[in-house]
Parts: structure tokens; C-alpha cells; sequence
């Protein structure tokens, strides 16, 4: 465990009285650019608004002299009251942890034009497409503003206010619209292709627009490659979205010379449901089992930072015992989530189900425990706002539920792990394909944005259970297990000893448990319809087992659902570097890197 | 005897073989997939086919052999299942691939040796049993047999027009010259330590001793070589399921696809078969020369022994990259054998120039 660096003193910033990093950086830049950059005034807000011209100037001074390297994300926001659109940005110190700068960019809602940041950061990639493809908001200088989770010829932005759903046009949301004026319309009594769906000006199902696509299906295209005078095809293969190492329904469109991959483009949004759409017509509440959808491995993380960010607009306070259920809750979804990735990362390396299926048992046993207490092995549902929704069950399988616990703690999952150990880390042919392939440098990883294994594998030691505590984990003492080659067997790696600190954790939230048996686990009454008492903005973040999983949601005063809900996934995020991760390797090696990155769809195509 | 006799001995103890090797075929698939079940804490397929065993004192009846009739079941579905042919597929190669696949793995059974002389209902089977014994180039008739049922594979991935089928295809060509060479170098062992290229012969010279004892090299080898040869795991690249979905098999459907996996598991078998007379003492075994019969049981148990050992390790490999699995082929392989093959070499003609009895003369020993 030599590569492991102790993380657990916080970072002492010295004895200024602005102390707080943001707010220096943020008096840094007030001070940089007096015109363009000021506070932002509105209430409940935070951070900074920044005019959209100086952008780029900003986010340079940002990344380079202000050390706040990493994006996080990028979320438009549609303010048809102001008739703005508004985009907000937020970044973090990889080296100093701590809470986040957050900018604001807002243009005319008309005509909304910002610069992209993808030359600074490139992990704003699709993001910057998902907003434009979601809003409608143009990105200048961004190399490839495609539309990224609807379909090509899909007409409109969804997440536009003004923008008429296909079955229900309403303007009064939530529920208005689905009874208009009394009346009942089924969807099929609707065609999708009316007018609610057209196809853009001049846009064909079989048109040119996109010259990758073009070259997917005339097949083999008969190139000589003149520098070498080798007569030599290049081959575009369509991977996905009907794959079997895809996990899901994902497509890579890979362009080959040989068997050695010289282009690959992810392609996405075959599940897409626009999970953000729906979460603005839902109440806060509805929104929770949405939620287990996204990343539906893990669904217990998924609830966690939703709860958080309502959590922080509601002001509520989370009684002890709720939040060491929390925290277990939490650290066994990682331990699954891990088991399942290093499963089918083997799986993909050919290893024929066998690392899965050993996991499985173990597994199994904290679905069932998941099962007793929440009612559901995989779509949860089970923290509330203030709290979770019911206490822990007296037997887990005929067992007492402590008792159950400390059995799977001390016993199952460390011998399990010590199995999977044993049979997979040593293993020539497993060191041989993993060892040197798909590297990500420490520098791509914090600008590509990626977060979870996939950042720390690469040297970074960012998470965010330690740079911005939540919860109790700033009482827990554990490590934050960071490798350095930044390859798929550093990847496979890291998640083996993130399980072996997440038993250390649950090792501590035990004996938490045991003593505070009969607490209550809500604050005061459960809230089921709330109505915010304040306008503003929040974002809840917490460490998921796939990397920092973020909710930003904003609402208006006296409101029962959020003005703007949006997911940043780690999932989707940490595929942008997925085409400069496989350049160069083999088709094997494709799938092994995706396998490595570990996706899961519902939460890449939201 | 004349030659009608041979022929008509011929054709009797072909149609008893590949009556066997089917039937070895279907239930190879089933011991797959039992044994690779039980090694990942599965049950495998229960349902087709048990036999009822009452529980004493009421309760549910046990069943035992749950599941033996799966392969039947499987034959019929791929039967009666729609034989899709895509739109755009070269036709004629496209159905001719399959029996390309298919025919060598029967043909190659025509020199295994299933037991030594031996007298069944009055009719003698001498040298061996086997549809034609005594073809005294039957270890080429192996190596130039095996080479073509590649054909079957490249040609199934380039007819079938599909992306994902000629890499199959291609990885398939690359991978079988890769592997071809150290298999047939290794092969030469045997022959040489037998004098013959009788399969009998080289069966009866391990009377005193198994190949493998004296040659564990060669043997282990030509396990690899054999195992890329069958396109087992972890060799298995043209039809890595999660990289080319299937490989060249993707665009058949029905018996078609059926017949590429009778073929690759025939030729497990036959494989099994093959490594066994070379290297394991073929048909011989304790009390073989008293009652002949006996070789047909030891030649089964030995090739079942080595079918579980690729079920083995099918369950527990990860797979090779393609450049890793050709840089294996040439790098690492082929000198191995090029070496042993010239040790061997060496040593017998220096034993049969009587160097060693003069050395040994030489220092007084012998």
C-alpha cells in the first residue's frame, strides 16, 4: 500500500483573514477584470457573474493563476422571467479541495452565444453540447456542436421553458398539463411525428451533415495511403448500441486501420428520457425515485446528493442516526457498484463472467440487506429530505440485522476481496492487456473533468468525501487511495482498495449504529410536499462510486418544483476522454478502457 | 483381406465413430456447460430431461442427471430455428462456409486410433481400430486437414459482409499461421521419438513410457498450440464475444451457426484425441494388452480429462490481445519448438551413432 498518501490532516491556508480560497479567488478576479466580472446579487445565490465576453479571459486567469483547475460542470439555465439564458460554471481546486467557485454567464435569451471553454477545458466537451442540444445555447469555438443526447433531427430544446412536450402542451407545470381542460389524451392517440417532432431545415435521415456517419455506412472504403504506398483500407465500425461490452446502449463509432483504432467518437442518448425536463415538472419529493434511475448500480449515492442539494435550499438538519444510515447506506453501494465494475472490466477482458459471478454472492447479500431495509434491492428510493425514509429492519435474513452487518463487514466482503485479489491481480494475461493501455495523464484527467477512479488513477487525489466533507466523513478516518499510471490495471487497482477503505468506514459507522438504535431518523415530521421557503440555488455533491455525482437545482420562492434540476453525471463526464484514451490501442483494448471508465447508461444518457 | 473387405470395414467402423463423435459433440456442449456452472457457483442448465428419483417419506422428488436431455433440446431449437441469410452476403460461399467448417473435423477422424488390434463379433481390426489404420503419413494427414478448416472460418467472416465477421475472419488467418508452425514443429516430436508417422506406432512406442514424460515441453506446447488452434479460450479472438459481439459467426443464424459450433467442438474432441496418442499413451493403459476392449475406455477418459482442462480454462483466463496472442505464436513458441525440435534432433542421432554408449564406455561407466 506504499502508493497510498495519507489525506487526513485538512489544508491549512495560513492566517488571513480572507482565508477562504473561493472568496480570495473570487476578489482575485473582481480585481482582474473590474468591468466584467461582479458578484452575483441575486438571492440565494452564490458566486460570481461574469459577462460572457471576457469568459475565456476569466476561466484562463481561472485555471492558471488561481489554481482552480477542474470543472466540474456546466448547466444551463433557462431565466425566461429575465429572458436570459444563463449558463453556470462550476470549478474546483484539485490541490486545495474546499468548496467551489461558481460563475455565472448570463447572454440574451434570443440569441445566446457564449465562447466555449472547451480550448481551456476540454472536459466541457459534451457538456457544452448537452447544453446547446438541451437549450439551445451556442457555444463559439466549439469544435463539434452536435446535438448529444436527442437524435439528430430532433426540432427545438427541450429544456427551453417555452418549449411545448410532445404529449402534453401545457404551459402550467407540473400537472396541469397532463388533464387539459378536463380532457384526457393517451400518447397514442398522438403521433410523435406531428408537429410537436420535425425535422430541422434541410436536415435528411440520410444526408451528408456528418462525415463520420457517411463513411459508417457505405462500408469498407477503398483509400491508398499514399506516404507508405501500402494499399491499406480504413474501416469504420459501428460498436454498439446493440453490443454486448457497450453496458448498455452506447455506440462508439470507431474508425480502424488494421485492428488499431485512429478515431473513435462516442455516440449517446439512446436512453435518454430527459430526466432533467421531467425533474422540473416534478415536486422535490417525486423527484427521489427518478433519481435511483440515473445510475441505477447505485441508487443509494443517487438519493444522497439529490437529499443534499434540497437539503441545503430547505435548511434542514439531519438527525445522527440518519446520517450514519447514510454513510452505510452510501459505502455499501460502493463496495457493489466496485464489485460490479471490476466484474465486467475482467468481463470485458474476456474473463468470461467468472470475477462477476464470485462477486455476485457477496453482493447479493448487501442487496438483500438493501431489500429488508428499503423495501427495493436496487431502485432504493430510500433517503428523504431531513433524513431516510424508514429505520433500519430488526432481521436481515433471519438474522439480526447488526449481527448480519458485522458478519458482511468483517467477514464476507474482506474474504471475498482477498478472493478476487488472488485470482485477478496477479494474473499474467490480466497484467499483460491492462498494464500500459488506455493511459490518462494526470493533466487530462483534472481538463478532461473526470472524477471518481478514473481522476485518482491518474495521480489526482481528489474526492470529494475529503475536499468538501458531507455528512459525518470529516469524523471518519479513512484514506483516499490515489495511483499514478493512469491505466486501465491503475483503474482496476484503485476501486480493489477504495473497497477496502469503504470496510474501514463501515468498520466506524457500525458501533454509530449500534448506539444510537431508536433515534429518530427524520428531523421533526417528514416532508413530503414542500414548498421552498426561499428562492436560490444549490448544488449537492457527493463522492459516487463512479466519480462526483452533483446536483444543481434552483427554485423561486413559495415553489414545489425545482426551476432548474440538473445531473451532473459522473459517467457521462468521464467518457469525454474516451476517443484520446483509445487512440492508438486495439479493438480489445476499446472495451477494456470502456469497461475501465465504468458507465452505466441511464446516467450518461439521463 | 481385399479390398472390398477393407472398405466395407472402413465404412462399418466410420459410421460407428461418427455416430460417437456426434453424440460426444452434443454432450461435450453439455459438460461446458455444467463444469464452467459449477465453477462459477451456477447450477447450469436443469431443466430438459432428469430422472425422477422418489424422496422416502414423501416431499419433492430428486432429480437426478437434471438436464441430460439440454443437448437434444438444443438440436432441435437450432433446427427448427429460422436459417436467416442477410441480404447482401456472397450466397454461394456464404452456405458453402459452414461444411467448409464442419467436413475436416469429420475427416479428421478417419486416422484416430480408438484401440489397439483387437477382435469384435469375429472381425479383426489390426493395427488399430480406427476407420483407416495403418495410413502410415497420418500425422501429415492431421496437420494438412487441420490447415483447412481456417478456410471455413476466413471464408464465413468475408461472405457474411459484415464488419465485425472479417475481423473475425482476418484475426482467424493471422492467428492459425501464428500457431500452425510451432504445432507442426512440436508434432515432429513424436514422430521422431516413435521413428513413424503411424499413429499406431507412435501409440505403441510409449508402451514403456509416455511421450509427455520424456518430451514435457513438446507436450505443453502443443496443449497451447492446440488450444489456439480450437480457437478455446483465451485464444478465442475471432469470436471474442466482447469485442466482435461474435466474430465471424455474427451474421448465421439456425444450423448454420450450429454447424460452426459442431465443428468447434468435435474438433475439441478430436484434438483431445489427437494430443493424447501423441503424447499421453493413446488407447494404452493397465491390463490394455490383456483385454484390448479396455483402450476405448482409457482413450475416453483421457480426452474427457483434457476437455475439462479447456473448460477449465476457459473459466479462468481472461483473453489475449491479438498482437500479445501473435507475439506468443512468434516470439515465444515457435523458438521453443524450433530449439526442442533441434535438441531432439540432435540427441537422436547421437544416440543411434552410439556416442553416448562410447562416452559412457569412455569413462568407464557402461
Amino acid at each position: 500500500m506504499s502508493e497510498m498518501i495519507l489525506d487526513d490532516q485538512p489544508q491549512d491556508d495560513g492566517t488571513a483573514v480572507n482565508q477562504n480560497p473561493v472568496e480570495r479567488a473570487a476578489a482575485l478576479l473582481k480585481e482582474r477584470f473590474p468591468d466584467a466580472v461582479t458578484d452575483d446579487t441575486r438571492d440565494g445565490y452564490t458566486g460570481l457573474m461574469v459577462s460572457a465576453d471576457k469568459l475565456v479571459e476569466v476561466a484562463t486567469a481561472l485555471r492558471d493563476d488561481i489554481g482552480f483547475d477542474y470543472l466540474s460542470s456546466v448547466t444551463g439555465v433557462d431565466q425566461i422571467n429575465d429572458n436570459k439564458m444563463e449558463v453556470v460554471y462550476h470549478t474546483y481546486s484539485i490541490d486545495q479541495g474546499g468548496s467551489g467557485l461558481v460563475l455565472h454567464v448570463q447572454v440574451d435569451r434570443d440569441n445566446p452565444v457564449l465562447p466555449s471553454l472547451t480550448p481551456i477545458w476540454p472536459g466541457a466537451d459534451f457538456q457544452e453540447r448537452e447544453a446547446w442540444d438541451l437549450l439551445g445555447i451556442h457555444f463559439d469555438g466549439h469544435h463539434d456542436l452536435r446535438r448529444i443526447l436527442t437524435w439528430d433531427g430532433f426540432a427545438g430544446h427541450p429544456l427551453r421553458k417555452d418549449w411545448k412536450e410532445v404529449f402534453y402542451e401545457e404551459d402550467h407545470k407540473p400537472f396541469g398539463s397532463r388533464w387539459p381542460g378536463g380532457e384526457v389524451f393517451r400518447a397514442e392517440e398522438k403521433t410523435v411525428y406531428g408537429k410537436n417532432v420535425r425535422y430541422p431545415e434541410g436536415w435528411l435521415p440520410t444526408g451528408d451533415e456528418y462525415d463520420v456517419e457517411t463513411e459508417m455506412y457505405t462500408g469498407i472504403t477503398y483509400t491508398r495511403d499514399q506516404q507508405s504506398g501500402m494499399k491499406t483500407d480504413k474501416l469504420t465500425v459501428n460498436m454498439g448500441p446493440q453490443h454486448p461490452s457497450t453496458h448498455g446502449v452506447f455506440r462508439m463509432v470507431v474508425t480502424l486501420d488494421g485492428e488499431t483504432v485512429i478515431d473513435l467518437k462516442p455516440v449517446m442518448g439512446y436512453l435518454h428520457r430527459n430526466h432533467e425536463k421531467i425533474g422540473e415538472r416534478n415536486t422535490f419529493i417525486q423527484n427521489l425515485p427518478y433519481t435511483d434511475r440515473l445510475d441505477y448500480l447505485s441508487s443509494m449515492s443517487n438519493n444522497h446528493g439529490y437529499v443534499l442539494a434540497v437539503e441545503k435550499l430547505l435548511g434542514s438538519t439531519v438527525p445522527e442516526r440518519a446520517e450514519w444510515i447514510r454513510i452505510l447506506m452510501v459505502e455499501l453501494t460502493r463496495i457493489c457498484n466496485h464489485m460490479w465494475a471490476l466484474g465486467f472490466l475482467l468481463n470485458d477482458l474476456g474473463a468470461l463472467q467468472t470475477p462477476m459471478l464470485y462477486f455476485y454472492l457477496e453482493r447479493e447479500l448487501i442487496l438483500d440487506f438493501f431489500e429488508e431495509a428499503a423495501g427495493s434491492r436496487m431502485m432504493c428510493n430510500y433517503m428523504r429530505f431531513g433524513g431516510v425514509a424508514y429505520d433500519l429492519p430488526d432481521y436481515v435474513r433471519e438474522q439480526e440485522t447488526i449481527s448480519f452487518l458485522e458478519e458482511l463487514i468483517y467477514e464476507h466482503i474482506p474474504a471475498v476481496l482477498d478472493q478476487g485479489d488472488g485470482l485477478m491481480t496477479n494474473n499474467e494475461i490480466v497484467r499483460a492487456r491492462s498494464i500500459g493501455v488506455g493511459i490518462l495523464s494526470r493533466e487530462d484527467a483534472i481538463a478532461y473533468s473526470t472524477a471518481g477512479p478514473v481522476l485518482r488513477a491518474s495521480g489526482a487525489q481528489y474526492d470529494v468525501r475529503r475536499a468538501e466533507p458531507y455528512s459525518y466523513y470529516e469524523s471518519l478516518d479513512f484514506d483516499i487511495p490515489v495511483r499514478y499510471n493512469g491505466d486501465i490495471y491503475d483503474r482496476y487497482l484503485i476501486r480493489m482498495d477504495e473497497m477496502r477503505q469503504s470496510l474501514r468506514i463501515l468498520e466506524q459507522v457500525l458501533p454509530h449504529i449500534k448506539a444510537t438504535k431508536g433515534a429518530p431518523i427524520v428531523d421533526g415530521k417528514p416532508q413530503y410536499a414542500i414548498r421552498m421557503p426561499n428562492a436560490g440555488e444549490s448544488y449537492g455533491r457527493v463522492e459516487n462510486p463512479k466519480g462526483e455525482l452533483g446536483y444543481y437545482v434552483t427554485t423561486r420562492r413559495r415553489e414545489s418544483n425545482p426551476d432548474r434540476y440538473h445531473v451532473r453525471a459522473p459517467s457521462f463526464i468521464n467518457l469525454t476522454p474516451l476517443g484520446k484514451m483509445c487512440e492508438g490501442h486495439k479493438v480489445a483494448d476499446i472495451v477494456a478502457i470502456l469497461g475501465s471508465i465504468d458507465i452505466v447508461l441511464g446516467e450518461v444518457d439521463r | 483381406m481385399t479390398p472390398g473387405q477393407i472398405a466395407l470395414r472402413a465404412l462399418i467402423v466410420g459410421f460407428i465413430v461418427s455416430f460417437a463423435i456426434i453424440t460426444g459433440f452434443a454432450y461435450t456442449t453439455l459438460l461446458e456447460r455444467k463444469v464452467l456452472a459449477r465453477l462459477q457457483h451456477r447450477v447450469g442448465p436443469n431443466r430438459a430431461g432428469y430422472i425422477p428419483l422418489p424422496r422416502r417419506g414423501g416431499g419433492p422428488e430428486r432429480k437426478l442427471l437434471a438436464g441430460f436431455l439440454q443437448p437434444a433440446a438444443d438440436a432441435v431449437k437450432l433446427f427448427f430455428k429460422e436459417d436467416m441469410t442477410p441480404g447482401k452476403v456472397d450466397r454461394i460461399t456464404y452456405t458453402l462456409a459452414p461444411m467448409i467448417t464442419v467436413m475436416p473435423a469429420i475427416i479428421l477422424l478417419a486416422v484416430i486410433p480408438w484401440a489397439g488390434e483387437i477382435t469384435i463379433f469375429g472381425a479383426e481390426f489390426t493395427p488399430y481400430f480406427a476407420i483407416a489404420p495403418g495410413l502410415n503419413v497420418a500425422v501429415l494427414f492431421l496437420l494438412a486437414i487441420t490447415s483447412i478448416s481456417v478456410y471455413g472460418v476466413v471464408l464465413a467472416g468475408w461472405a457474411s459482409n459484415s464488419k465485425y465477421a472479417i475481423l473475425g475472419g482476418i484475426r482467424a488467418s493471422a492467428q492459425m499461421i501464428s500457431y500452425e508452425l510451432a504445432l507442426g514443429l512440436t508434432v515432429l516430436i513424436p514422430i521422431m521419438l516413435a521413428d513413424s508417422m503411424n499413429l499406431g506406432d507412435i501409440v505403441a512406442a510409449q508402451a514403456n513410457g509416455w511421450f509427455v514424460f520424456r518430451q514435457p515441453l513438446a507436450a505443453i506446447v502443443f496443449f497451447i498450440g492446440m488450444m489456439a488452434e480450437l480457437q478455446r479460450a483465451p485464444f478465442d479472438l475471432l469470436e471474442a464475444e466482447q469485442e466482435l459481439s461474435a466474430g465471424f459467426n455474427v451474421e448465421y443464424s439456425g444450423m448454420r451457426f450450429g454447424m460452426f459450433f459442431m465443428a468447434e467442438y468435435m474438433k475439441m474432441i478430436i484434438f483431445s484425441a489427437i494430443i493424447v496418442v501423441l503424447f499421453f499413451g493413446g488407447y494404452r493403459g493397465p491390463f490394455v494388452d490383456q483385454l484390448p476392449g479396455l483402450g476405448f475406455l482409457y482413450m475416453i477418459l483421457k480426452i474427457i480429462f483434457f476437455l475439462f482442462m479447456m473448460i477449465w480454462i476457459r473459466a479462468s483466463f481472461p483473453r489475449f490481445r491479438y498482437d500479445q496472442l501473435m507475439g506468443l505464436g512468434w516470439k515465444r513458441l515457435l523458438p521453443i519448438s524450433v530449439f526442442n525440435f533441434i535438441i531432439v534432433a540432435v540427441f537422436i542421432v547421437l544416440q543411434e551413432e552410439g556416442v553416448f554408449d562410447s562416452l559412457l564406455k569412455l569413462l568407464g561407466v557402461g
